[in-house]
């Protein structure tokens, strides 16, 4: 540089010096920071302020709200139609001519013609379900106390089991705070297979009042033994005055209640209505009769009692509410905060109770619901509410004779008898609702980004965001392309892996 | 696959934000920025990579039209917005 030249404001030595310098500050200021960082501090405020947190349940409960027996499900009503005539209920025609047109479709039937339901589809549809059918069996049509969802809680290991861990042992493990009890039972949820777990107090609101389960006990699981006399004398003697149970022939008092759910497969629920779809759903009812019974055997290795419960034992629905887990919709399901309605929830009853409950939040769903209307557009049996606000009674064509709906809870009432007629048309579960719904995405982040900013926002924005999510070509239902990308193999790129 | 698409996304918006950061440090030497053009400029940036980043997370989703209607309404508002920048940097500059 000669004498005469004006040395420049910042040279190459200084420039290097300071970025150096910073570079070192700032390496120290992120190593020193401590578990609790910036993204979380900006992540918890963030979260203050779109979630709200309830203290109690956050739909209104009238005070004459009755809990419903497992058999006022129309699933339940048109499977067993004997055994519920038999203990002298009425079963309607339509729903007896429903059911069997659904098994018998679900069973036998495919069509190599028809996109969605042909060999390879119904294929994996048997695959989906397999789980289920062979260890929960009725467990989706309510029905309790089958497989692995026995209640049965034994004091010793099965004589005849090389490995058997499924009994209740005799020292309960203590556990050193509440909160350390809720953390490692929803650690092993998750460990076990479950995306969301929350824990609620036992609600008898939501429990069925009572149980039909008409089939004989000696055929409810796996024999470990060589059925004993009084086995074979029960199976003799089995009749309709055994088929319904209640809550005093219930091995213990339930205190507390773990929520799961299982996220399904997205580009399987977006092919609804097809086989592929209800594959999805299939996998989501096997996972639910696996990881529930995994944590229920846990239970039992710390000490306690403990049943696990798909569909059956109670309203999974508000449970997962009670639990934090979702929201409830429209549609009738839990909308969670990460998978939208796209889950299946499953329960375990116990008597353990030293934990932290969680508490019931809201993310905007029903406000957003309010305006959306979109999974009662995508229905084709016109089955869900187009009401505004939601409702203590349920207000459709069959409000008269809707034993199915729960009276007694502010929410919006699905006509579950229309919503049955279409699966017995289809021979599938349908589910062109969940696939519809603007919460119904694959999980990143621009549609967390979406659901937070609609969360914040008042109702007249949520009319444009059901508008966007529509131009954008999100929740198209019958869309026969869906089908070929579910089976190509980029069709799981979308997460990242 | 060695980089997942959303890897290579991530990488691509480091890329782009330290671009963009340095083009309108560059233009704001040599023209001087105004207040509205900073604001339009930045905000033009802004809405041009987060366009981008939504068009790319939606065709690793697998929706395609949702990747074109993320190019129209964000990154056709971002180009005029730059553009209206540009404008504001220039006038100020010559009006001097």
């Amino acid at each position: 540089m000669s004498k005469n030249e004006k040395p420049s404001k910042l040279n190459r030595r200084d420039f290097f010096k300071i970025g150096g310098v910073t570079a070192a500050v700032g390496a120290t200021a992120l190593s020193s920071l401590p578990g609790k960082t910036a993204a979380k501090e900006l992540d918890k405020r963030i979260v203050d302020k779109i979630v709200t947190t309830h203290d109690d349940f956050p739909a209104e409960v009238r005070s004459d709200y009755v809990p419903p027996r497992n058999w006022d499900h129309v699933q339940a009503r048109s499977f067993f139609v004997k055994e519920i005539k038999a203990i002298g209920e009425t079963v309607e025609d339509d729903i007896v001519a429903d059911g069997q047109a659904f098994v018998e479709k679900m069973n036998f039937a495919y069509d190599n013609e028809k996109v969605g339901y042909n060999q390879a589809d119904k294929a994996l549809l048997a695959g989906a379900w397999a789980m289920n059918n062979y260890s929960a069996g009725p467990s989706p049509a309510a029905i309790p106390n089958f497989g692995v969802n026995s209640w049965e809680q034994r004091q010793e290991k099965a004589h005849f089991a090389l490995f058997d861990n499924d009994y209740v042992v005799k020292e309960k493990y203590q556990f050193t705070n509440k909160q350390e009890a809720s953390n490692q039972i929803k650690r092993a949820a998750k460990l076990f297979g479950a995306d969301l777990v929350g824990i609620t107090k036992r609600d008898k609101r939501w429990d069925y009042s009572k149980f039909l389960n008409p089939i004989p006990p000696l055929f409810r699981k796996p024999l470990l033994a060589p059925p004993s006399k009084e086995q074979m004398e029960e199976l003799h003697n089995w009749g309709p005055d055994k088929f319904v149970t209640d809550w005093s022939d219930f091995p213990f008092e339930p205190k507390t209640v773990i929520v799961m759910a299982f996220n399904m497969d997205y580009e399987g629920i977006a092919t609804s209505p097809s086989f592929v779809g209800s594959a999805a759903a299939g996998a989501g009812y096997s996972e639910m009769a696996k990881v529930p019974y995994q944590l229920a055997v846990y239970l039992k290795n710390l000490g306690y009692n403990a049943v696990s419960s798909g569909n059956d034992m109670g309203l999974s629905v508000p449970y997962a509410i009670a639990a934090g887990l979702g929201e409830a919709s429209r549609l009738g399901q839990a909308v969670t905060y990460k998978f939208g309605p796209r889950v299946r929830l499953a329960k375990v009853y116990t008597d353990f109770e030293f934990v932290e409950y969680d508490k019931p939040k809201s993310f905007g769903v029903m406000d957003f619901c309010k305006n959306c209307m979109r999974c009662a557009d995508a229905c084709p049996t016109k089955a869900i509410s187009y009401e505004k606000e939601p409702t203590f009674e349920p207000t459709h064509d069959n409000k008269e004779n809707a034993w199915y709906n729960v009276k007694g809870v502010k929410k919006y009432h699905v006509d579950a008898k229309k919503c049955f007629k279409l699966w017995g048309e289809l021979g599938d579960d349908c589910g062109m609702c969940m696939a519809s719904c603007p919460y119904n995405k694959p999980d990143f982040w621009h549609h967390r980004l979406v659901d937070s900013i609609t969360a914040a926002m008042p109702g007249p924005v949520h009319d444009l965001m059901r508008e966007m999510d529509e131009l954008f070509g999100y929740g198209n239902v019958e869309d026969k392309e869906s089908i070929k990308k579910f089976y190509s193999p980029e069709g799981k790129s979308y997460d990242g892996h | 696959m060695i980089f997942t698409g959303i890897e290579i996304l991530f990488f691509s918006l480091g890329v782009l934000s330290t671009l963009a950061i340095g083009l309108i440090y560059y233009y704001n030497q040599k023209l001087k920025f105004s207040v509205p053009a900073w604001t339009t400029s930045i905000l033009g940036a802004f809405l041009f990579i987060f366009g981008i980043a939504w068009a790319f997370s939606s065709v690793l989703e697998g929706e395609p039209r949702a990747a074109s209607m993320g190019l129209i309404v964000f990154v056709i508002p971002s180009l005029i917005l730059l553009l209206f920048s540009r404008k504001l940097a220039i006038r100020k500059s010559t009006g001097k």
